[in-house]
């Protein structure tokens, strides 16, 4: 009997130690602190951290504004089936460059993610952004205080949160992101490069699934 | 005014025009919009939600093909007065700014060329492209009419 015990008792402890591993590994994101990191001729160094596996061979480098309808279109429409074929199976990676021209929350909000990215939790507040945004540039929706509001219903801690943003501390990460987007003849959001083995390919503007697969696939 | 629209376009001339003016209010702002993409190949995308924008684009490009040649025309056959214009032109390139200053290329270089001033500016005609292109199309129509009881009159046609 208390063999059993014993036998049994290990084997629920090692069920429990198997899925707080796996939750852990799935939950959690990395933070890019690669300050040389480039992507093709662009600087992704102060960008987002790598979506997907950061071995992946393909790189799509996306150059957004949180308050853009077309990124929204794009988001919600074309994002997903590449996040499902080529992101998910580990045929590229996605990293985000602001490009936060269009109104005065835009940068606000490029900062406010990068806040997040301090508490590993860049790409489910960026997910949020865009899940939230609302049809009026600088209608409040992506105010100083929605988006500590944002950050508090994902469970960020606020002390921190709130300092971050309060304080401008990626003002100039965001400003050199939107530098990159000038300097690789970005003009206009949602701007993409995908990089592969053998060079880069622009893509402008919020274009359906099919066009990215014709570029992705000779590539994979 | 069936009587009118055929004095107009009698003339080849009035088609082919109405037809230019069409084509490229149409493909132009489709362009602009984007649910037209040139690059790296053509391809039309109509994103879900997006259906009300697509149609205000069709019906503000085919009021500015019926408005401005019947306007011309009636400038150059009967010598009206070209202020007479304002309200097609107008009506059409009030219509054509709302969607065109957005996220793309002509919202990025307005508003970094005129920084502040030109982000107000876009950001308003974003917010409000919607209602701005249906008081286009208003204007348009209202256009429409006052040139057809005009031709009536100065034509002195009967229907």
């Amino acid at each position: 009997m208390n063999k059993k015990g014993i036998m049994l008792g290990v084997i629920v402890v090692t069920i429990i130690a198997g899925m707080t591993a796996f939750f852990l590994s799935s939950s959690s994101e990395t933070v890019n602190l690669d300050m040389g990191r480039t992507h093709g001729t662009i600087s992704t160094a102060m960008g987002s951290p790598i979506l997907g596996d950061s071995s992946a061979q393909i790189t799509i480098v996306e150059f957004g504004d949180y308050q853009c309808h077309q990124c929204y279109n794009w988001f919600h429409n074309t994002k997903p089936a590449i996040s499902s074929n080529y992101i998910e199976t580990g045929k590229a990676n996605l990293v985000f460059v602001d490009l936060a021209f269009l109104g005065n929350d835009s940068p606000l909000a490029a900062q406010a993610s990068y806040c997040a990215e301090d508490q590993e939790m860049y790409w489910k507040y960026h997910d949020l952004l865009y899940a939230s945004q609302e049809s009026n540039i600088d209608g409040g929706w992506a105010n100083s205080e929605r988006l500590k509001a944002f950050a508090f219903s994902l469970g960020l801690n606020m002390e921190l949160f709130e300092s971050c943003l309060d304080s401008e501390k990626y003002s100039k990460r965001v400003q050199y992101n939107i530098q990159q987007a000038r300097e690789n003849g970005i003009r206009g959001t949602p701007g993409f490069f995908i990089v592969g083995p053998d060079g880069q390919q622009k893509v402008s503007g919020a274009q359906p699934f099919s066009v990215f697969k014709q570029i992705l696939d000779p590539m994979v | 005014m069936i009587h009118t629209i055929k004095l107009v376009f009698s003339n080849f001339k009035y088609v082919a025009l109405a037809s230019v003016i069409f084509a490229s209010m149409v493909i132009g702002l489709l362009i602009l919009s984007e649910y037209i993409f040139l690059d790296p190949y053509i391809i039309s995308h109509l994103p879900s939600g997006s259906e009300l924008g697509f149609v205000l684009i069709v019906i503000l490009s085919a009021l500015s093909a019926l408005v401005i040649p019947m306007n011309i025309f009636r400038i150059y056959i009967l010598k009206s007065s070209k202020q007479k214009m304002g309200g097609g032109i107008f009506g059409s390139i009030i219509g054509a700014a709302a969607g065109a200053c957005s996220c793309g290329p002509v919202g990025f270089a307005i508003i970094s060329t005129f920084g502040s001033v030109g982000a107000t500016a876009t950001a308003f005609l974003t917010n409000y492209e919607t209602p701005i292109r249906i008081i286009a199309i208003g204007i348009l129509v209202v256009t429409y009419f006052t040139t057809v009881k005009s031709l009536k009159i100065e034509c002195k046609i009967n229907p």
